[in-house]
């Protein structure tokens, strides 16, 4: 066994570790606004006191993970995979939460969301598979098994339900898919389904999708059976899936629709949304100052200490701090991405760009939600929201960016 | 070593992905440049003056009625006094001015401010239970009270004279740890008003209305302004109204009867199973439940030595005696062997194995046959006659007269006592532990045979309708289901009620203080007086009278005192001839 190495901090990635720093102090600077609220005694009960006290376990597992050497990290890939599964299932023993299973309750001050640190065990699992089997990859079954990986934590996440962390648990897939190069024709084919049975709802939709479908299988060239036989298996399950949602009851049907789109419910969703673009609105150039702002501090804002904390900043710092937060963390995904495409093995590179994913989806959902672009989703935004398991998972994720991205010999 | 597999990222694939990366994080920045540059001005003015406040306005619980419609618990409306914190200038003054016009603590006061403070800008309770006459005083001094509102708010109020506690129940205020464990958390906000014990519970779907939604505006300081057009206001809807099987004038006869007494009275009609009147003594005022309780009150009734709060006739559990020997008779009947003109000596003691087994009566019955025996509750004659039989022989039929399970009364917590089987027997005591005893004592209602009186009342049901009855309830809005019930021939059940009308109307019989001197009543039924470990012995009596071909039924439980034809059939004939002045009063 080879023992921890020296770290050579001169090649550590400066402008990863500023990023994540300028992000990580927005963060407390917003919650410790919303932590004036709190006023009445019970400092230690603040969302910014907790966000802090958590950054220290948070930067120190980071800090660890840069010690762990890398043929460690990829021989226990499976075994931390695994762990992940039982660890996201052990919250349906437990009583529900407010209805959910997603936390799980050790008798700690705190609870644990268990989903956050499957979802980055799952990326590094995808990562070794591709990187070990990466010759095959030329062949559409071949991509089957990588998409099984995924879907199992993410099945169980959907039920406990967390639609959001869900989602972000299967996003990884596809660059990490394209990355190992699957074909992209194959990654279409894994979505095609998706989209023959949700456009069947609309003529339009469903008769433009046909035709992109069309182009594409003409385009990429399979044999004659193969195309045959993937152009009407899609338009055969687009037609069929309306009977099969008549076939519901309207109680499941209302079940599944507010699942997807929550705003369906007028007094709950749709109330956030308008609390949330009039914070942001409000904010204009510059802001309405710390401290100062009104739809925050009168609690017009819901969820405002995390799924909703970037309206905090539209609302108190306005539009340059907001551009600011999303140029810096742009930037920290595209300098990820990059030592990903200089990585020199492919288990490294394929855990950068899997990380990379995660982290835009976060950004991409929650900014998304909180503008009213899509319906809203549970979703914290990294290194700002507040939340112990999200803050550790993220910080274990820049820990494996580090790690990953320094190529000297272990 | 497969961490050697080489990297082969394309530059394509890089460029690829930084691009993606871009185009999103552009399409976020150019919603915000929409939202923050292009729409400031409109949403500035929303903020200013348009900002939303969703208020949630409590509905209404449905009233719970008598059988006539008369008012059982009605809801009264009090106001609840509440203070926005970041609006409140000089704190101290301002409770005190408020307990001074209250006529409150001021440190209570205070106290309520702490418990429920939530936030700098949302509505903290500072009290409740106002009347109209104290909020319209409050309303005077409005302009030293900034700050200040006061909110309406429903609450349980009992207009009729009749206590009722432990059928109607009470309610709770939804704190946290309800909310937390209840499934859906949702479905009830902390301060909500949740049915928990009695009718208030099991008829919870009921009886809850539905919370109105409104959302105020309310301008730059948190003060409400009017209503948002954009979205509809939804009124709170009062819950349904259930009505009782309860009848107002008998339940409050029995209440009376039972004043300083303990025990149970359950009065109601065999043929439907319906409850007229039940009382659980000593009970408790309903209305301790509602409003601020204080804590000596609390204290005086939850460490009282009678146990007010135990519901007595569903979860009392109680020996009972020779009330059970019709049970023991159909054993015997349904054996084709039985002659019950046979007669057998009663000397007044009985030798079984190396036991002797007393007769109440110690001088001696002489010669008794079925009927003597239950007429003058003779004990020998059952001792003589079960010893043929097994113990599980007997145990079926008493599971088949509902002993041993639920009534399935709609009382939320119900009991189900025990009835001794072999297998019971044996875990309890060891397979050689016990002896064939313990069949001697159950055949006359004694030893570890339990029961609850609504288990009781059920089996004098059976017995009135020849097994045609219905579970005991007191509410007939679900659907109400026919018992379990044992099937004889005509002959046994002729033979039963025939002795039971001897208890009342033999010379010897000992349930002949039972029988009110009205022409034209028939009562049938049986006394019991039951050993038990806790002192003098607990008065039974059961049955059921037949007037004007109207049928009622009863069950009278006195604990620890006495015999039951000496004390609990006078309350019996109380009971009886109060149920005929009611009915003619009705009838007029």
């Amino acid at each position: 066994m080879r023992g921890a190495q020296s770290i050579p901090y001169k090649e550590m990635p400066l402008r990863i570790i500023w990023s994540v720093a300028f992000l990580t102090v927005v963060g407390l600077i917003v919650l410790n606004s919303i932590s004036q609220q709190y006023q009445d005694g019970k400092i230690l009960d603040t969302p910014f006191t907790k966000q802090f006290l958590f950054l220290f376990p948070a930067a120190l597992i980071a800090y660890i993970i840069i010690f762990i050497p890398r043929y460690t990290i990829h021989k226990y890939t499976y075994a931390m995979y695994v762990l992940g599964i039982i660890f996201v299932l052990l919250p349906f023993t437990g009583n529900p939460h407010a209805g959910t299973y997603r936390w799980l309750d050790f008798g700690l001050p705190f609870s644990i969301q268990p989903s956050e640190f499957a979802k980055v065990f799952t990326t590094l699992a995808l990562a070794r598979y591709l990187s070990d089997h990466t010759l095959q990859m030329k062949h559409f079954t071949s991509i089957i098994i990588p998409i099984g990986l995924a879907l199992l934590p993410t099945l169980i996440v959907m039920n406990q339900p967390d639609l959001g962390t869900a989602i972000v648990m299967m996003i990884p897939i596809l660059p990490m898919l394209y990355w190992s190069g699957a074909r992209p024709f194959y990654l279409f084919l894994v979505l095609a389904p998706i989209f023959s049975m949700v456009t069947a709802f609309h003529t339009t939709a469903f008769t433009l999708w046909a035709l992109i479908l069309g182009v594409v299988i003409i385009t990429s060239r399979p044999n004659l059976v193969w195309s045959l036989f993937l152009f009407f298996g899609n338009i055969f399950l687009g037609l069929l899936s309306p009977y099969a949602w008549n076939s519901l009851t309207l109680y499941q049907q209302n079940r599944i629709l507010t699942f997807i789109n929550p705003e369906k419910d007028p007094l709950g969703a749709a109330y956030q949304i308008i609390q949330s673009k009039t914070a942001i609105g409000s904010g204009g150039i510059l802001g309405k100052g710390w401290g100062e702002g009104t739809q925050t501090h009168l609690k017009f804002l819901p969820v405002q200490d995390s799924d909703f904390i970037l309206s905090v900043i539209g609302e108190e710092m306005g539009f340059m701090m907001i551009s600011t937060v999303l140029i810096v963390i742009g930037y920290l995904i595209m300098q990820i991405l990059k030592r990903s495409f200089l990585s020199k093995d492919r288990f490294s590179s394929l855990a950068l760009i899997g990380i990379a994913a995660i982290l835009l989806a976060h950004v991409f959902v929650n900014t998304a939600m909180t503008v009213g672009l899509i319906p809203v989703k549970g979703l914290p935004f990294p290194f700002i929201s507040a939340g112990g398991s999200f803050l550790i998972a993220t910080y274990i994720m820049v820990g494996l960016v580090l790690k990953l991205s320094v190529n000297y010999a272990d | 070593m497969m961490l050697k597999a080489d990297n082969i990222a394309s530059s394509r694939q890089y460029y690829f992905a930084v691009g993606i990366t871009w185009v999103l994080i552009t399409v976020l920045i150019l919603r915000f440049f929409q939202i923050q540059i292009l729409g400031y001005a409109q949403y500035s003015q929303k903020a200013n003056t348009n900002r939303i406040r969703k208020v949630t306005t409590s509905a209404p619980r449905g009233l719970i009625l008598d059988r006539n419609g008369q008012i059982l618990v009605d809801n009264l409306p009090t106001y609840i006094l509440k203070a926005v914190p970041g609006e409140l200038s000089q704190k101290g003054k301002t409770f005190g001015l408020i307990s001074d016009i209250i006529g409150l603590d001021s440190n209570t006061v205070l106290k309520n401010y702490k418990k429920y403070y939530r936030g700098r800008f949302i509505q903290t309770r500072l009290a409740k239970d106002l009347t109209f006459h104290q909020v319209s005083k409050l309303e005077e001094n409005r302009l030293n009270l900034e700050g200040i509102y006061y909110q309406q708010f429903p609450e349980r109020y009992f207009p009729s004279d009749v206590k009722a506690s432990h059928i109607l129940g009470y309610v709770k205020e939804v704190d946290r740890s309800i909310r937390e464990s209840s499934t859906n958390s949702n479905e009830y906000e902390l301060g909500d008003i949740i049915g928990w014990t009695g009718l208030e519970k099991r008829y919870e779907h009921y009886l809850r209305g539905q919370r109105g939604v409104q959302f105020y505006q309310v301008d730059a300081f948190g003060r409400e302004v009017g209503y948002v057009a954009d979205f509809l206001p939804r009124d709170p809807e009062p819950g349904q109204n259930i009505i009782t099987t309860i009848d107002i004038d008998i339940q409050k006869k029995l209440e009376y009867l039972m004043e300083k007494r303990r025990g149970v009275i359950i009065v109601g009609i065999p043929d439907t199973g319906e409850i007229l009147g039940a009382v659980s003594a000593p009970d408790y005022s309903p209305d301790l439940f509602t409003g601020m309780i204080l804590e000596d009150d609390w204290n005086s009734v939850l460490y009282h030595p009678e146990k007010p709060l135990v519901n007595r006739f569903s979860q009392g559990l109680y020996p009972p005696g020779s009330i059970v020997k019709m049970i023991t008779g159909a054993v015997m009947l349904d054996n084709p062997d039985f002659d019950p003109h046979f007669e057998q000596k009663c000397e007044g003691v009985y030798q079984f194995g190396d036991r002797i087994f007393a007769c109440w009566y110690q001088n001696g019955h002489g010669s008794v046959n079925l009927t003597s025996a239950i007429l003058n509750s003779c004990d020998i004659y059952f001792y003589k006659n079960i010893h043929y039989y097994k113990l599980d022989k007997l145990a079926q039929y008493f599971r088949l007269f509902g002993f041993g399970q639920p009534t399935g009364v709609d009382i939320v917590g119900e009991l189900i006592g025990t009835v001794p089987t072999t297998s019971y027997m044996n875990n309890r005591y060891g397979r050689f532990g016990w002896s064939k005893g313990a069949l001697l004592n159950f055949c006359i209602g004694q030893g570890e045979i339990l029961v609850t009186p609504m288990q009781v009342f059920n089996y004098v049901n059976l017995l009135a309708t020849r097994g045609q009855t219905f579970k005991p309830h007191f509410v007939n809005v679900d659907q109400i289901l026919e018992t379990i019930a044992p099937t004889f021939n005509k002959s046994t059940w002729d033979r039963l009620i025939f002795d039971m009308g001897q208890v009342i109307t033999h010379k010897n019989g000992t349930g002949k203080s039972a029988l009110p001197l009205i022409p034209g009543m028939k009562v049938y039924g049986k006394t019991g007086t039951a050993e038990n470990p806790h002192g003098e012995d607990h008065a039974w009596f059961v049955g059921w009278m037949n007037y004007n071909e109207k049928k009622y039924s009863i069950v009278v439980l006195l604990e620890n005192a006495g015999s039951g034809g000496g004390v609990a059939a006078p309350v019996a004939r109380e009971v009886f001839t109060d149920i005929v002045k009611v009915n003619q009063l009705v009838a007029k």
